[in-house]
């Protein structure tokens, strides 16, 4: 049994555009057979971090390995053990969808024939014999979500990757990829659609104007949180409002929540066990709550 | 009447948003077509001493059926305007053509088909509004060069009625262009298709006035390119075929507009043929799918290029008959006789073929940027594909594609001359020559994507060079930027192996600098 090593390791990588530092000393580690999401608001750097990890920028700093390799150097190495879908996939006009999805498979070294691509054909509902240029949005999606899942594969690199897909589309995307962590496939996954993240992953990066700002497990990253604490009281209302670590008071009758840290809570609970609490629910933070909360919390 | 203002709402906007984008292709492209007039209306004149040296090399001119074929003929020889115009009356007019066929494609089809014309679409904007943008602009720009062709022959002191008809005629066959663009436009949902129609329309044209000035007469009169010359400009003109222009275009883009109607946007009237549910098990790598993307392309190519062949190689052998008069006798002679006149005129006709091919080559580079811009690239480069074989794809359908259609020219013109290698050797010669410019067209994609199409300004510069440097007095260093200044002549000069070998080590080196920045470049 080898060791668990890291599929993909980014340290301080920054990223220049011209003047622009597109990233900006980025840190993200995925290990191996971990889903990871990758998250962060537009322009947050994302897509241009998968661009550098599949060799196809040139860092301007930090490291960067993708199973231990780099994938400026050893780009078609590390390309052989990946697929990848963009978030705005361009088909070849004249090529029928099909034979795009043939293409890179072949391109990948494998023979179609030998893939999953005739069911995943059918579970996506797509029709191969249309031109690439008839394809809408959702469909272009499709034939990189095909390609990227017709075989097996150590790491899945997607980017928005069910941007243009319809509900049901989505539904079968994330069927697709949970069969794929469940073979142990390494995944990136960069998104905005946060319940799809919160379903799947098992960490998360959050990232802004190229920077990493959070980075762990959910229950790590909740545990940093305050969590949103609802309770009903019978006697005096409590003053809450100076206890350290209690913030966002409200008082509603005889109802009063809060959210807390958690070294506030045990004072939080005191009081409330003081007040005579009657009923007492406390939530943990949602993904999109903890987004939210990086987004705006660390200034840039 | 409401109904029209209507469904031209915003045709103002999208005019000056359109002409913002076309801001340096249209300038340089006007430019350029009227530097041409004005070079060769300033050189003509003082290349003869007299009056009757003058009328010698019209009459010379209009003895050849292949510059007949080429430029039309000179009906009057004593006319110095219409001398000094032979080659925009006709062959230049296509250029204008294409002109307007560019900006009305670029404007409209192109926009469905990336799916911005959608965008446009949903705003408060008119829907006849973007296709009446680009006409409007195409209109302008034809007017624009009409006029300056006008300004520019009056400049150089032709007469000023021959000079405003000539660029009447000019500023005419710039709006049959924008109908025959949008015409075409409505009949394919792929722009290059559409492309390919409109090329297809302008050739066809051209090549029944070929075929009219040097056999039946009456096609001349049917087709546009046709009417340049019996227009007669200069002299004696019948100004009432100038409104043949307008009704034409107006004729054609009514019949556009009413097509338009009657599809939805993004569709075309030619439906989509489905394609294979898998792909071959050749289709596997860079390489395939190059050649793949170029296969319907380069067999249009190779059907027109050798159809060219064929015609301009049965004018040659007919040469010798139709000058043998007593005048031209010694002049013949002192050019080397009958066979040093055919094999100068295969030289000329392989040159101005050579530039014709090379537009294949620059065609498949700036369908490579294409391919970076949409991400195809960045799809391919995120498989096992290496750079070095993307790179090797696009290269090997430039040039092996463009040194195939130089085959094809060369054998087709020696099966139209019925003899000898002298055609194949003559086309072949110019296989460095293009290799240069199209090794330079890679190096601009490989040191940045989006300079590829300066390819094209590249070509136009070389063919700007051959056409007006002589006549300019330019110095011969400047001449000698264009690789084609280098060809040997043959077969009316010896082979000569040095600059061959030259430009082809030239070819080698460009094409290795250009390798070291696309492997080090970003790709996107
Ligand atoms: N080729 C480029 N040239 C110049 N700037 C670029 C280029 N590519 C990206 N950028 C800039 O780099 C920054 C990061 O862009 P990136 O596409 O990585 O964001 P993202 O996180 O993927 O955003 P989104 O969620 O919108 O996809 C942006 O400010 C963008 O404008
Ligand atoms: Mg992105």
């Amino acid at each position: 049994m080898e060791v668990v090593s890291n599929a993909i390791e980014v340290h301080d990588l920054v990223k220049l555009f011209g003047r622009a530092r597109a990233l900006d000393g980025l840190e993200l580690s995925v290990s191996a057979g971990e889903v990871h999401g990758f998250l962060g608001p537009n322009g947050a750097g994302k897509s241009t971090t998968i661009r550098v990890l599949l060799g196809l920028l040139r860092a301007d700093g930090g490291t960067t390995t993708v199973f231990g390799l780099d994938p400026w150097r050893d780009a078609t190495a590390i390309h052989r053990r990946l697929a990848y879908v963009p978030g705005d996939v361009s088909v070849w006009p004249n090529l029928s969808g099909g034979e795009t999805i043939d293409l890179l498979l072949r391109m990948r070294d494998l023979d179609p024939r030998a893939t999953r691509r005739d069911e995943l054909l059918q579970r996506f509902e797509f029709d191969p014999t249309k031109k690439g240029r008839a394809y809408s949005k959702g469909n272009r999606q499709k034939v990189a979500l095909v390609a990227a899942f017709a075989a097996p594969t150590d790491l899945l690199v997607l980017d928005e990757p069910t941007s243009g897909l319809d509900p049901l589309m989505e539904q079968v995307f994330n069927e697709c990829l949970a069969e794929r962590k469940a073979e142990g496939t390494t995944v990136l996954l960069s998104s905005h659609i946060l319940s799809e993240v919160e379903r799947l992953a098992d960490r998360v990066t959050i990232i802004r104007r190229g920077r990493t700002v959070e980075s762990g497990t959910l229950t790590e990253l909740r545990h940093l949180r305050r969590n949103r604490v609802r309770a009903e009281v019978s006697g005096p209302l409590p003053d809450l409002t100076d206890l350290a670590g209690v913030h966002d008071v409200e008082v509603d009758g005889r109802v009063v929540s809060a959210s807390v840290d958690p070294v506030g809570l045990p004072l939080l609970l005191k009081a409330l066990d003081a007040a005579g609490v009657v009923s007492l629910t406390s939530a943990p933070p949602t993904l999109e709550e903890l987004f939210l909360d990086a987004y705006r919390s660390t200034g840039g | 009447m409401r109904g029209v203002t209507d469904r031209l709402r915003g045709t103002g906007l999208l005019l000056r948003f359109a002409l913002r984008r076309d801001r340096v292709l249209v300038p340089v492209w006007v430019l350029l077509l009227t530097a041409t007039v004005v070079a060769s209306a300033a050189a003509t004149g003082p290349l003869y001493a007299t009056a009757g040296e003058r009328v010698a090399a019209a009459e010379a001119l209009n003895a050849s059926p292949a510059i007949v074929a080429l430029y039309g003929p000179i009906l009057d020889t004593t006319s110095l305007g219409e001398l000094s115009m032979t080659k925009m009356t006709v062959l230049y007019a296509v250029f204008v053509a294409f002109m307007s066929v560019v900006v009305v494609r670029r404007h409209t089809r192109v926009e469905e088909e990336t799916g911005r014309a959608e965008l446009v679409g949903a705003t408060a904007v008119g829907a006849d509004a973007p296709v009446a943008a680009a006409l409007l602009e195409a209109a302008l720009a034809s007017l624009l060069v009409g006029t300056l062709a006008a300004v520019g022959n009056i400049a150089c002191g032709l007469p000023a009625m021959g000079s405003v008809l000539f660029g009447a005629s000019w500023a005419g066959i710039g709006h049959v262009g924008a109908g025959i663009a949008v015409l075409s436009a409505q009949l394919s949902s792929s722009a290059r298709t559409v492309g390919f129609i409109a090329s297809a329309v302008v050739g066809v044209l051209y090549v029944l006035r070929a075929i009219g000035d040097t056999s039946a007469s009456w096609l001349s009169w049917l087709t546009p390119f046709g009417w340049g010359t019996q227009l007669s400009a200069w002299s004696e003109p019948r100004a009432w075929l100038l409104v043949g222009y307008p009704v034409l275009a107006l004729v054609l883009t009514a019949a556009g507009l009413a097509l338009r109607r009657r599809r939805d946007l993004g569709a075309g009237v030619l439906p989509d043929r489905p394609g294979p549910a898998r792909g071959a098990p050749r289709l596997g790598d860079a390489l395939a799918l190059v050649w793949r993307q170029q296969r319907t392309g380069l067999a249009g190519w190779t059907v027109g290029i050798g159809a060219i062949g064929i015609a301009m190689g049965s004018i040659v052998p007919g040469i010798g008959d139709l000058l043998d008069t007593d005048r031209t006798r010694p002049i013949i002679e002192a050019m080397g006789g009958v066979g040093g006149l055919q094999d100068s005129l295969v030289f000329a006709l392989a040159s101005v073929v050579a530039v014709v091919i090379t537009c294949f080559g620059i065609g498949a580079v700036t369908r490579a940027a294409g391919d970076e811009h949409d991400g195809r690239t960045e799809t391919v480069l995120a498989t096992a594909t290496s750079r070095a074989a993307v790179l090797v794809a696009v290269a090997s359908a430039a040039l092996l594609g463009s040194t195939w259609l130089l085959l094809v020219s060369g054998a087709a013109t020696a099966v139209g001359r019925g003899d000898g290698v002298g055609a194949v050797g003559a086309a072949l010669v110019q296989a460095p020559a293009v290799w240069v410019v199209l090794a330079v067209a890679l190096l601009l994609l490989s040191v940045r994507s989006r300079w590829a199409v300066a390819g094209w300004a590249v070509l136009a510069a070389c063919v700007t060079l051959g056409q007006v440097g002589a006549g300019l007095e330019l110095p011969d260093w400047v001449l000698g930027l264009s690789p084609f200044h280098h060809v040997p002549k043959y077969p009316a000069e010896a082979f000569a192996w040095t600059p061959e070998l030259l430009m082809t080590a030239l070819t080698a080196l460009v094409l290795g600098v250009a390798w070291t920045r696309y492997r080090s470049r970003d790709i996107g």
